[in-house]
């Protein structure tokens, strides 16, 4: 419980009767409500889980009105029916007592944890007489909109543009953007990875062994225990992903671009590339050749501190394994600002060993469209594109857009953290308010004290989430979200190779006054004049127009959860296109080889695989070849500080759900026995991590799985804000220690700095 | 023929993340503060960079020769009729001494219902309805196998058969129906 003193909670008595100051009891929480049993909607209940952005099919069921156990669905075979833990403790958040489940509106100073209980009727009148008047003052620009990504911020971005915002941002810049948009200017597409089908592996710190994802994580245990891959890991840490690789190379961090350049050096000098494949698919690749020709491994080894002799064994162990064989080009950055050249050089491995639709390699979605168009025939239906007549236009430029060299990040969620320059500096232009929807920048974005500057310069703020998170603490709305067990949403695609749909559905009746937030911002659209752009009438006739009418199939899908459709299909792989051309008559003539080779075509300008790219050069001189730039991450008497996830806990969003709170509240500083001796330090001593941003005290865990040079904490942990009860001032606040670097091109926010480390 | 159940815990692929311990706790109702399971990732061990974790599954062990059931003196410990051990909670009066005999320190005294308690496959809840133990239903990796080790086609008849395998504290002769598949890191390969 949170300890208050006596003056602060009379002067929070005395702002209202509806108002009181942070006691045992948070205003608008669920445990100022009765506890009720607990409606289930159904004997087991198949959905989609919201505790990661992963978003795993599951099936839930409701035990005695009081609890729900929630597994995997196993209709979606690649998962498994499997869920992890953060999935598994969904229940714990429905019925979370410091979940809140009224509108509160603060009533205090910003940030000073005084709220009152609203109506919706009040909140979405206060929401569009503040936003309405700013846009009649300073133009509808100058309201930032930002959302966590999925089917969320289709409807939460669909009123920033009703309303005329250009700015609207996913977390795409603070964690996955980099390799999404490496692969769109090589490939013109995103690409996916066939895990299970590889016999050789190399990862460069993506641990999906803790940064969960359902079919993937199996998939890669699949094959390396089933199927006797070979993983070799390059992270500067021992996590639980290098503990069940076959090698682990503690590498420097900020440095695998050098060794994925080593790699691409080997297998070109030493002629191991794939020439036919190259012919036939790559642009660029002269140009890339001579730049690669520099980067030997001898060049890498003291940049990297890898061994020489283990790069060349490597470059040739993968290559004999190609095209069975892949280099996972990574979740979460951004490990250098040299993000989109590291994303690019593995991806450049990948085209060189010719693993582009094969098994064990990278392969093009086929959602419906493509997948009918081989088949011949309608094999699964194609969702509708629901869209709206007269959404305006918006004249302003997005404020991350007035630099050429991000042509690229605006269509993939933008450069969220350039809110804070403009905020603050009128860089482009000003911000006057800022609109969210369950994301927590106060913990994701870099810098919390320039977030939370850039927060207190802000007219007005509205925050929608489930709690009262690090960031809603300092808003001047919040909106209770419905927990994904309480909401229905729109049918979402899941196609891998081969298409597949599924959806999410309520499994219990809504607990307290909240509601899923597309009816809320369909509602606020309503009180603002603008709710003519929202046609809808509810969640089942967007799905029914989503399913082209067809109820019939709508009613399969909420009965399966999930539905795939046809067979695998990867291009160049003659296995699976004779399985395929047998199954459907009408498909489309195979090549003389047996395989869709000719059919494969990228979006990009030439149609090809662009390994260097004229039209990256065009917005990024300098950057259209693929080059190593060296980087200064850290001072040379500074540590290097990296973070990373853990299996139990999702980034700014878990860390107050009580049975994942109790499974770990608290981040250990890993550090080296070698450097923790000489600073005296023992685990479990109190220490005390500075960058050139802020300062964090915290516990140390000495252990000999990191590099000397090197200290690492699992991220989201030491909330600093009093709402967040069971998560505040535990651990380590890595937000607090990273400084607002972006990196070029891709725009991403840097994750890597150095820090100084003393005893406390 | 009476059913001889064994858990198989592997692990090369347990990967530590707990989505064991979360499904138990919501399968079975398990109070906050006490737990039934859990697997505790230690090390790592040796010089680096040959270094591995170790992944302990911490839970019942279903003793053949089980020293609570020995010490109780109601009668509130005994093993059902397919071995489980069990705990009859009216039969409890809450001594403990089933809680200090174990040697795997997995017996809790449950806050809610004042009696002794720990895993027991989950057999009034999921194996009733003729389940696998929830476990063993969520784990991401594959690592839990659960099943009859007299049926010889079993899946854990057939990999006790072809892997090595090893039980916890087996010098104190307490048979645990629990067996572990010991990792290939740190050197004992299988």
């Amino acid at each position: 419980m949170i300890e208050l003193d006596r003056r602060s909670f009379l002067k929070g008595a005395g702002a209202g009767g509806a108002t009181c100051a942070l006691a045992s009891i948070l205003p608008g929480s669920l445990a100022a409500l009765e506890k009720e049993p607990l409606k289930a909607l159904g004997e087991e209940v198949a959905s989609i889980c919201e505790m990661c952005s992963t978003r795993c099919p599951i099936k839930a069921r409701v035990i005695n009105g009081k609890n729900v156990y929630i597994s995997g669905n196993k209709e979606a075979k690649s998962f498994g029916g499997k869920v992890c833990a953060r999935g598994g403790a969904g229940h714990d958040l429905l019925y979370d007592p410091q979940r809140i489940v009224k509108p509160l509106k603060r009533v205090g100073k910003r940030g000073d944890g005084q709220w009152a209980e609203v109506s919706w009727q009040e909140a979405y009148e206060l929401m569009a007489d503040k936003l309405n008047t700013i846009k009649k003052e300073f133009g509808a620009e100058t309201v930032a909109f930002s959302s966590k990504k999925g089917s969320l911020s289709g409807h939460f971005f669909h009123f920033a543009k009703a309303f005329g915002s250009p700015n609207t941002f996913t977390h795409g810049s603070l964690c996955p953007g980099a390799y999404v948009m490496a692969s769109k200017a090589m490939f013109g597409t995103k690409l996916k990875r066939d895990l299970s089908n590889a016999k050789y592996i190399i990862n460069f710190g993506h641990n999906l062994y803790e940064g969960i994802n359902m079919s993937e994580t199996r998939n890669l245990m699949k094959a390396q225990a089933d199927r006797g891959a070979k993983l070799v890991v390059f992270e500067p840490r021992f996590s639980i992903v290098a503990d069940k690789a076959d090698e682990w190379h503690p590498i420097r961090p900020g440095t695998d671009v050098a060794i994925a350049l080593a790699i691409c050096h080997v297998l070109i000098s030493d002629d191991l590339h794939d020439k036919a494949f190259i012919d036939q698919y790559v642009e660029g690749f002269d140009e890339f050749a001579k730049e690669v020709q520099h980067y030997t491994p001898e060049w890498a080894e003291p940049i990297t501190d890898i061994k020489a002799t283990d790069i060349r064994r490597i470059a040739r162990e993968i290559a004999a394994e190609a095209p069975h064989a892949l280099v996972d080009y990574g979740h979460r950055a951004t490990f250098t600002t040299e993000e989109f050249e590291m994303r690019r050089a593995i991806f450049a491995i990948n085209v060189l060993l010719g693993n582009i639709e094969r098994k064990g390699g990278l392969y093009l979605g086929k959602k419906a469209k493509t997948y009918n168009k081989f088949a011949g025939e309608k094999v699964a239906p194609t969702l509708a594109k629901l869209t709206v007549e007269g959404m305006p236009k918006p004249s302003a430029k997005r404020i991350d857009q007035s630099d050429k060299q991000y042509t690229m990040t605006w269509k993939n969620g933008g450069i969220y953290q350039s809110v804070l320059e403009a905020a603050l500096n009128d860089k482009p232009y000003g911000l006057k308010a800022w609109v969210m929807a369950r994301t927590n920048p106060m913990q994701t974005m870099n810098d919390r004290a320039k977030v939370l500057a850039a927060m207190k310069k802000m007219e007005f703020i509205v925050v929608c989430d489930v709690y009262i998170s690090e960031t809603a603490a300092y808003a001047d709305l919040i909106l209770p979200e419905s927990t994904y067990l309480e909401r229905d949403e729109d049918v979402a695609d899941k196609s891998g190779k081969n298409p597949a749909y599924y959806v999410r559905q309520r499994v219990v009746e809504t607990i307290g006054d909240t509601k899923p937030s597309w009816q809320i911002f369909k509602e606020a659209a309503d009180a603002m004049g603008i709710g003519n752009l929202f046609p809808w009438q509810d969640m089942e006739t967007r799905q029914f127009a989503q399913l082209n009418g067809d109820a019939q199939e709508l009613k399969r899908l909420k009965e399966k959860g999930y539905l795939s459709y046809g067979k695998p299909l990867l291009l160049r792989e003659p296995s699976l296109v004779q399985a395929f051309v047998e199954q459907y008559p009408q498909a489309k003539a195979t090549d003389a080889d047996g395989t869709y080779s000719s059919q494969l075509k990228f979006k990009t300008p030439s149609g090809k695989i662009e390994l260097s790219s004229t039209q990256v050069e065009s917005f990024a001189p300098g950057r259209g070849v693929i080059r190593y730039r060296p980087v200064e991450l850290k001072q040379a008497d500074e540590l290097y500080f990296i973070q990373g996830k853990v299996a139990v806990h999702t980034n700014g969003a878990t860390h107050n759900v009580p049975m994942l709170a109790n499974l770990m509240s608290d981040n250990g500083l890993w550090i080296h026995p070698v450097t923790a001796g000489k600073l005296g330090i023992q685990t479990g001593d109190r220490i005390r991590v500075t960058s050139s941003v802020g300062s964090e005290e915290g516990s140390a865990l000495v252990t000999p799985g990191i590099r000397q040079d090197t200290v690492f904490a699992y991220m989201g942990f030491g909330s600093k804000t009093k709402e967040l009860v069971r998560a505040t001032g535990k651990g380590i606040h890595c937000g607090n220690l990273l400084p607002d670097r972006t990196a070029p091109v891709v725009g991403m926010n840097l994750h890597t700095t150095g820090v100084k480390l003393a005893k406390v | 023929m009476k059913k001889r159940y064994v858990m198989i815990h592997d692990e090369n692929r347990c990967i530590g993340c707990q989505a064991c311990n979360v499904a138990c706790r919501s399968e079975n109702s398990v109070p906050e503060g006490v737990t039934r399971l859990q697997v505790r990732v230690e090390g790592p061990f040796g010089e680096a960079p040959d270094l591995h974790f170790k992944y302990h599954r911490v839970s019942c062990q279903q003793c053949e020769n089980a020293p609570c059931v020995t010490v109780c003196p109601t009668g509130a410990a005994y093993f059902d009729d397919n071995g489980i051990v069990t705990i009859n909670k009216d039969k409890c009066v809450g001594c403990m001494y089933c809680v200090a005999a174990c040697p795997y320190k997995v017996r809790f005294m449950n806050p809610e219902t004042k009696a002794a308690d720990k895993c027991n496959f989950c057999k009034d809840t999921r194996l009733a309805r003729g389940e696998d133990p929830a476990c063993v239903s969520v784990c991401p990796t594959d690592a839990l196998t659960f099943g009859d080790a007299n049926d010889v086609n079993s899946e854990v008849s057939k990999l006790l058969n072809t892997k090595i395998s090893y039980q916890d504290k087996s010098h104190l002769g307490t048979q645990p129906r629990i067996y572990r598949i010991p990792t290939k890191r740190g050197g004992i390969q299988s």
